[in-house]
């Protein structure tokens, strides 16, 4: 159990920046998650904490002692892998025990650890199979076993859902928080995957280009986002980010026209989410583009300009394309976004 | 031996077919510059059917003359008592003699023991020099130096060895140097000496084969598991011997099987450094098959201990991978 601390942590490869300057407080017991689109510093960083990689610049303090100059086998951090890493060598047995075996733990210990461990991830029946005899999913848990079995201070999980399949995921998911919350491990884990962020994360940490873009729970990353990556990132269908310009309370763009506060003022996106609209009104004046029913609710895409706007529409809503359509947004939940980018705030 | 007929076996199709891709480029030149659109090229029917045996032919060619035919005669030979020209059936003589013929057994027995020890040896040479150097990007780039020695022809390496210990007395006057030894060391004149020499010999010329495998199989391994061992606490010697080891079991079991047979037909190192001295202590299968056929002219008798010798390696090579490969499913 430990609190894990990187101080401006910087990964250069040449010219490159992998990870630029990134500061972060991770609290003991935490279910941090590392979100962004490939290629965005999420695994460097994670690579960094475990001793994979070693840093360009900048401070990593696990547990209160600063670990860059300490060797990723003496790191204590578990990690398990996108692509599980078992040895195939092995029996799923000697794999959960190899970790054992390696520190040095009295082999009496062994056997009921890794039988605990095995049973922890429902996979006591399979402990003598080879890893290839077993399946995507089996083997991502034996993987899990492996990592809990010698109750590391942190575990590392890199993308450990993205080979296996919808259905699989969401069960595994739940698996790994229950373990998580059960274990009281501090944990860190990587995805790009935004609902496996919402739904594991105590907090999340958005990246993108090697740098944080917001640190927040999942609550304040979904309703308070604080620039239009985080925006357009979070949320399924994403929000609707709209250029136009404001101008005495009311922001308008081609087709669409919404109220705003007094000091946004100039070229600006106004965003909002599908689930804040609502079919009727004139906020957005347009022609139906598509109607997509999912069964529990419709998605509409509305035609305005030159811009589609994704719209959260009632489950038994159907039209024909080309029909003129209304949308109101609610007014509450509003976004807008400078030119740069970022949030423009409540009063100034 | 028979050099001179592979070459001009093979050198003759290699004529012909200069002459036949010769013949229609000029003739599509003429054609071009009578009319701009050349018509369509069309073979006969029969040509096309025979175009791809034609094409394998050398290559067939090329297998019946230099292994097919000289296996089979060897094996009807070895059924005759062959005095050049005069060949009289014999039956399974030539087999029965042999199985007593002590020097056969003494030949048998030095192969094995030479071949183990070498093999032995290049294997945990390389497998070492595998792992120390096999996350070193520059390797790819120096893979060329390692293989040198192997590059050389097996006949010159012999010469440099043979004038290394031997007639160049290089080795003791270095080994007089750092002082270790004082004069000539003769290694020929001992047991165990003169088969040393055929086993630096071969391990240095081999070494690079088997190291460049070994290389090649621990770079071509999953890097997610090495870094999850490293992450469960073990050190470099730990997975290397826990996890690369038995993964790289059946590359190691292919590559020392072909070094294997190879070993065992070991013959330019002892026909130029040790002709077998002392007292038959380093005559190998193949040098004894060389000197019961080439300078004893017991044909029959030689090809008879050549039909043994293929018969037991293929059984031993046979057994080792078929072992290997078995217990390495489960």
């Amino acid at each position: 159990m430990a609190s894990i601390h990187l101080q401006n942590l910087e990964k250069r490869y040449g010219a490159f920046v992998g990870v630029q300057n990134m500061s972060l407080e991770i609290a003991d017991e935490e279910f941090l998650v590392l979100l962004g689109p490939s290629g965005c510093g999420k695994t460097t960083t994670m690579r960094m904490i475990a001793g994979l990689e070693v840093p360009t610049d900048g401070k990593i303090v696990i547990g209160g002692e600063e670990v860059n100059e300490v060797d990723a086998r003496d790191r204590d951090v578990a990690m398990v892998f996108q692509g599980y890493a078992l040895y195939p060598n092995m029996s799923i047995y000697e794999n959960i025990r190899f970790p054992l075996r390696m520190r040095k733990i009295p082999a009496s210990e062994h056997d009921a650890r890794i039988r605990q461990a095995a049973d922890m991830v429902e996979l006591g029946a399979f402990l003598d199979r080879k890893p290839g005899a077993l399946s995507g999913g089996q083997r991502q848990r034996a993987a899990l076993a492996r990592a809990v079995v010698r109750q590391p201070q942190v575990f590392l999980m890199d993308e450990p859902l993205s080979n296996l399949d919808a259905k699989l995921r969401q069960s595994m998911r739940v698996q790994i928080k229950h373990m998580q919350r059960q274990l009281k491990v501090t944990t860190v884990y990587v995805t790009h995957d935004q609902i496996e962020a919402m739904t594991l994360a105590d907090r999340i940490v958005i990246m993108n280009k090697g740098a944080i873009q917001q640190v927040g729970t999942p609550d304040q990353i979904y309703s308070d986002p604080a620039n239009t990556f985080v925006a357009g990132f979070i949320g399924s269908p994403p929000m609707n980010l709209i250029e136009g310009t404001a101008q005495n309370g009311r922001f308008t763009a081609p087709g669409v026209s919404a109220p705003c506060l007094d000091h946004v003022r100039g070229k600006v996106t106004l965003g909002v989410r599908p689930e804040d609209c609502q079919v009727g009104g004139d906020n957005v004046q347009g022609m139906v583009y598509g109607v997509e029913p999912t069964g529990d609710t419709t998605y509409l895409t509305v035609r305005a300009g030159e811009k589609m706007i994704e719209v959260k529409a009632a489950r038994d809503y159907r039209s024909d394309i080309d029909q003129p359509v209304g949308i109101t947004f609610d007014p509450a939940h509003l976004y807008f976004f400078g030119e740069d980018g970022q949030r423009i705030r409540g009063a100034a | 031996m028979s050099h001179p007929v592979f070459m001009w076996a093979a050198a003759r199709p290699c004529r012909s077919d200069r002459m036949r891709t010769d013949a229609p480029s000029v003739l599509v030149e003429g054609v071009a510059k009578a009319a701009p659109k050349p018509a369509p090229r069309r073979r006969s029917p029969a040509l096309r059917r025979a175009f791809p045996y034609l094409l394998l032919a050398p290559a067939l060619a090329y297998l019946l003359v230099i292994t097919l035919y000289p296996g089979l005669f060897a094996i009807y030979q070895s059924l005759f008592v062959v005095k050049f020209l005069n060949w009289t059936w014999a039956g399974f003589d030539n087999y029965t003699t042999i199985l007593q013929d002590r020097e056969f057994w003494a030949a048998l027995a030095n192969t094995a023991l030479i071949g183990a020890i070498s093999l032995a040896l290049q294997t945990g040479i390389a497998l070492a020099i595998a792992y120390f150097a096999y996350r070193d990007p520059l390797i790819r780039g120096w893979r060329i130096v390692y293989l040198m020695p192997m590059l050389f022809m097996p006949s010159a390496v012999a010469f440099i060895w043979k004038l290394a210990f031997n007639d160049g007395r290089v080795i003791s006057d270095l080994l007089g140097r750092l002082g270790l030894i004082e004069g000539n060391v003769d290694w020929l004149g001992s047991i165990w000496l003169s088969r040393m020499t055929l086993i630096v010999a071969d391990v240095w010329q081999w070494t690079p084969f088997l190291f460049i495998i070994f290389v090649a199989a621990l770079q071509g391994q999953d890097q997610e598991i090495e870094e999850a061992a490293r992450l469960d606490g073990a050190s470099w010697p730990k997975i290397f011997w826990n996890i690369s080891l038995p993964m790289m079991r059946p590359v190691i079991v292919v590559a020392v099987t072909l070094r294997g047979i190879d070993i065992t037909t070991m013959f330019t190192n002892v026909f130029v450094m040790t002709q077998g001295t002392p007292g038959g202590a380093t005559e190998t299968m193949s040098y004894f098959i060389y000197r019961q056929g080439f300078r004893m002219f017991n044909f029959g008798y030689a090809s008879a201990a050549s039909v043994l010798m293929l018969i037991l390696t293929v059984i031993i090579a046979q057994t080792v991978v078929k072992r290997a490969f078995h217990s390495g499913k489960t």
